[in-house]
């Protein structure tokens, strides 16, 4: 078999993220309901959900714009250019060049932005109240992430995603030092916040007054609901990827043999199945904080971010 | 093996400085008491370390009344003060919580720039860790200004001297034995004194809540 | 030599020994503490003439303790104000305003302030000095509410919290300039001994002695009550007992600013004397500026003193920023200052005992009222204002000098300046309480009037320094000079 090319790769690796994310996601909610005693939906709930949504009728708001209509297509074709250029399975990657740190951080906010947009649109309350408080979770978080991940750019000299997990696989003593172990810890915390996990937003609420994600989703039906939950399991597929492969990054495949991507493919999924049970176990621990308490924790994981920076900028 | 030590000294360091940040971000007296015997706990662990790879007796030494005093001692006569006068459970401090935790993270930012010509003269592999010390001296004199309660600002004083502490040992690997019985003999009398005038005012205030003492302000 | 320095700190521990062993408190203890204070005192100046023959008396383990002409300037200082304070104390006399308790804590206590203060002075060991003055915080903390109020308890709590943490700074200082001997020299038993620091100043790193002497002015700078570290200094002064007020304001700044000169000289030799002496003027002006503005429209007379002491170390501050001949004028001022506020709390707290309060507008007729008393208090006021014939206003006159002759023409208008205001405050009021009818209920005629006689020498004393003071006390001063400004 002929040795697959840069390109093919990357695209395989989009396709493979987009076709695992909802399951990904039935992972998660089959080990909380696990954990909480119940039985729990199959772990394949989610793409039952997709199919089903996207044979519904769409029902707009006579209020709303364009605006509302083309969200959905912004919001998922933001995540899955991130989703091109996040370390998944190999690196380098021929989209490397394009994409680093500061284009990956500026997609998410372009999603992110977007649907906060659309919340607004069709000029129901509870959509307003979700983009606000959107906004106020991401005002903090969106810095953090690109903190955090400097942080580790720091080290291999390049805000280019590839090269910092080349640069950790070459030195593994660094992945103990305390730069990266504070790094971890902000961007830990920010992949709650970003993708609307406990404990700064319960994905599982049916309380409006609660919600932030789910607000602002609130009118989308049919196949835009299908892409918008689609991009948001998409999104923590990617932290997920992000969280293990950046952190540690031993698997990914540096070559471009069948062999080293089978075994990418492995440790792949073994590290989002650890990060899923991580996070399933902590959610069912950790009570949803009061909303003025949010900034505070997205300060500490910004202020980890900042420690995390100058940690690394001496030990270099 | 050098670098191992150095990674696991700034490691300690960290640990340390998140502890006294960790001041800043929770509320409450039983939470700081925490945090503050959490922080004497990992102080006496890195003493501990470096007492190992340098082999210094009176570190160890240091290491233990480090964990006897302020790791169980301090926190169990503070959580007895608390008890006694504990008050309402939180009072507002005078920086709210995310503002407090970001002005923190520039204090640190701030200690970094200001240790960097020290880090030049230093060739003990420690020296990495320096910085942070200072962060956290920085970092507490912040929490003994912003707070409220008397009991607060006491545990900020007694995180400012783990901070001094730390930065005596990243640098010089402690300072000579007599002066360090000094040093703990002082922070014990002065913690004891400390009590006693909180006793004072909770019984002429009724209360701990460094506003209410205000009457000399001329 | 040695049993002279012996006397010189084991008298006043031994008197507070002897106070915390007798229960009850006996007058006799009080009478024992006293006598033992004026056996300091004698010490002290034996060993000042011991210094002036030209020896330098050292003790201690690798050289702990040292004394050389500066120590014996300040230790006599300390010694007399501290013998003051213990024969006009409370626990002497038939005294119905303090229980034997009190007198009792009191006279435990203010022994332990001048044995901690005494080893500030001599010790060689920067880290011993560090730890006496972290001690006098201690001492001297549990004395401020001896009359139980919110006033005095607010006042301690602020006095403790805020020198500690001052304190603790100057320990950064400290570190800091241990870390760079160690580096330099290695460890050694001696190297925290300011004669090893002076000796490897000049070969030591400049950026790190600037940092360390940044923080050993912050941290004792808080103990000498230098703006803006000096919110503590009005209220613990005014609501401290009139005794301890004498000696916290007389010689407690003035130990604390020593420690300052100490670490001065050192930094000097690494780093040139712009930065230390700029730091000094920039805070010394601070601190002027601060008392000045705040004499004008106080209500308090005890407080009004306290802000004096900040004016008088915001002087003795410039002072040292100005060179030698600045060094001279800021120990001649440090001298004047301990023996005129000691002098003048002392009869601040006779003025609380008859007219019962503190606000300067309730007191009037003193002349009337306490002839002896008022016509001291009136000299004493004169003599801070800086007005001949007392000493403070040659060594206010030395200070403008060395202002004009380091090229700071400028500043030293500002000061004079502020000198003025601050004057014109004082004088004010200070008129206003001696003048006039004494109000109703105020008992006329002196009471306990032994206890005057000591307060009177403090007063021949001011005089006799203004007029060209002893000459072995000349000598001694010109020695102390010669080392702070090496």
């Amino acid at each position: 078999m002929p040795l697959p090319t840069g390109y093919t790769v990357a695209i395989a690796q989009t396709a493979l993220a987009l076709l695992l994310a909802p399951g990904l996601v039935g992972l998660i909610r089959w080990l909380k309901a696990r954990l909480q005693n119940r039985r729990g939906a199959p772990v394949w709930q989610p793409y039952l959900e997709l199919r089903k949504l996207f044979a519904k009728e769409v029902v707009v708001s006579s209020n709303a714009s364009w605006l509302f209509r083309a969200a959905p297509f912004v919001v998922f074709a933001s995540t899955v250019a991130v989703a091109f250029l996040v370390p998944v399975l190999a690196v380098p990657l021929p989209f490397d060049s394009v994409g680093d740190l500061l284009v990956v951080v500026y997609l998410l906010l372009l999603g992110t932005f977007f649907l906060a947009l659309a919340g607004l649109d069709p000029g129901s309350a509870f959509g307003g109240m979700g983009s606000s408080r959107e906004m106020t979770v991401a005002a903090l978080s969106e810095p953090t992430v690109a903190l955090a991940i400097f942080a580790l750019a720091l080290g291999a000299g390049s805000t280019n995603l590839g090269q910092i997990v080349a640069r950790t696989m070459a030195d593994p003593a660094a992945a103990v030092s305390p730069g990266y172990l504070l790094a971890f810890g902000a961007l830990f915390v920010v992949t709650l916040a970003e993708n609307g996990r406990l404990p700064v937003d319960n994905p599982a609420t049916h309380l409006e007054l609660t919600m932030i994600h789910e607000a602002m989703i609130l009118e989308y039906s049919g196949r835009y609901l299908a892409l918008i939950e689609w991009s948001a399991w998409l999104k923590v597929l990617l932290f997920f990827s992000l969280l293990g492969n950046l952190f540690v990054p031993w698997g990914v495949a540096t070559v471009l043999t069948w062999a080293a991507l089978g075994w990418a493919l492995a440790t792949l999924l073994a590290k989002l199945v650890v990060l899923a049970v991580a996070l399933a176990v902590f959610e069912t621990r950790v009570a949803k904080l009061r909303l003025f308490r949010v900034p505070e924790l997205l300060a500490v994981s910004f202020v980890l971010a900042v420690l995390a920076i100058t940690v690394s900028f001496l030990v270099r | 093996m050098d670098s191992a030590f150095g990674h696991l000294t700034v490691l300690g360091s960290s640990l340390v400085l998140l502890c006294g940040l960790t001041l800043l971000w929770r509320r409450g007296s039983a939470a700081h008491i925490g945090a503050f015997a959490a922080q004497s706990v990992a102080l006496a662990a890195t003493a501990g370390l470096i007492a190992v790879v340098t082999g210094s007796r009176e570190l160890w030494v240091v290491a233990v009344i480090l964990l006897g005093l302020k790791g169980i001692l301090m926190p169990i006569l503070l959580k007895r003060m608390d008890r006694r006068f504990g008050g309402p459970r939180e009072l507002e401090p005078y920086v709210n919580t995310a503002t407090s935790l970001v002005i923190g993270g520039l204090l640190v930012v701030l200690a970094y720039i200001v240790t960097w010509p020290i880090l030049d003269v230093s060739r003990l592999p420690t020296r990495a860790g320096m910085p942070l010390a200072m962060g956290l001296i920085f970092v507490s004199l912040f929490v003994i200004i912003s707070r409220k309660k008397a009991l607060t600002q006491v545990i900020g004083f007694l995180a400012l001297e783990n901070g001094i502490a730390l930065l005596a040992m990243l640098g010089t690997y402690g300072i000579p034995f007599i002066v360090e019985m000094g040093v703990f003999l002082d922070a014990l009398m002065g913690f004891l004194v400390m009590q006693i005038v909180i006793y004072r005012i909770q019984e002429t205030f009724e209360s701990i809540d460094v506003e209410q003492l205000n009457r000399l302000s001329q | 030599m040695r049993l002279t320095y012996l006397a010189l700190v084991g008298a006043p521990l031994a008197a507070a020994l002897a106070a915390a062993l007798v229960r009850p408190y006996l007058r006799g203890v009080g009478a024992a503490g006293a006598l033992l204070s004026t056996l300091s005192l004698v010490a002290a100046l034996r060993l000042a003439g011991q210094v002036l023959a030209g020896a330098t008396p050292t003790w201690g383990p690798s050289e702990m303790m040292r004394v050389d002409a500066l120590s014996a300037l300040l230790a006599i200082c300390v010694a007399f104000v501290a013998a003051l304070a213990a024969w006009l104390g409370p626990g002497l006399g038939r005294d119905e305003r303090y229980t034997p308790a009190q007198a009792r804590r009191f006279r435990i206590f203010s022994s332990l302030f001048a044995f901690t203060m005494l080893i500030a002075v001599t010790a060689n060991n920067v880290a011993i000095m560090w730890v006496a003055v972290e001690a006098t915080t201690i001492a001297s903390a549990l004395l401020i509410p001896l009359h139980v109020s919110k006033a005095s308890v607010e006042a301690s709590w602020k006095y403790i919290l805020i020198g500690s943490v001052g304190i603790a700074l100057a320990f950064v200082g400290t570190v800091l300039g241990y870390f760079d001997y160690v580096h330099l020299a290695g460890e050694r038993e001696s190297a925290l001994n300011w004669t090893s620091l002076m000796a490897a100043a000049p070969s030591m790193h400049p950026r790190v002695m600037a940092l360390a002497f940044v923080f050993i002015v912050i941290g004792y700078g808080t103990k000498a009550g230098l703006a803006p570290m000096h919110t503590w200094l009005p209220d613990a002064h005014a609501e401290a007992p009139a005794p301890l007020s004498a000696m916290m304001s007389g010689v407690l700044l003035a130990v604390a600013l020593y420690a300052i000169i100490r670490w001065k000289v050192v930094v000097d030799l690494t780093v040139g004397s712009t930065l230390p002496d700029r730091l000094l003027l920039v805070l010394g002006l601070a601190s002027l500026a601060v008392a000045a503005l705040s004499l004008i429209g106080q209500r308090q007379y005890k407080r009004l003193l306290a802000y004096s002491s900040i004016e008088h170390t915001g002087l003795m501050c410039v002072g040292l920023g100005l060179g030698p001949l600045g060094a001279f004028a800021a120990l001649l001022h440090l001298v004047n200052h301990a023996v005129a506020k000691g002098m003048m709390f002392l009869l601040s707290g006779r003025i609380l005992d008859r007219y019962h309060t503190t606000e300067m507008g309730e007191v009037s007729g003193l002349l009337r009222v306490m002839p002896v008393t008022g016509g001291l208090f009136a000299a004493g006021m004169l003599a801070l204002a800086g007005l001949p014939p007392f000493g403070i206003f040659f060594s206010k006159l030395s200070l403008v000098r060395a202002g004009f002759a380091t090229g700071h023409p400028w500043l030293m208008a500002f000061v004079l300046v502020l000198l003025l205001a601050a004057v014109i405050a004082m004088l004010a009021q200070i008129n206003r309480m001696l003048y006039g009818a004494p109000p109703d209920g105020v008992r006329v005629g002196e009471s306990n009037r032994w206890g005057l006689v000591p307060l009177a020498l403090c007063a021949i004393l001011l005089v006799a320094f203004g007029l060209g003071g002893f000459g072995a006390f000349q000598t001694l001063l010109d020695r102390a000079v010669a080392i702070v400004s090496r």
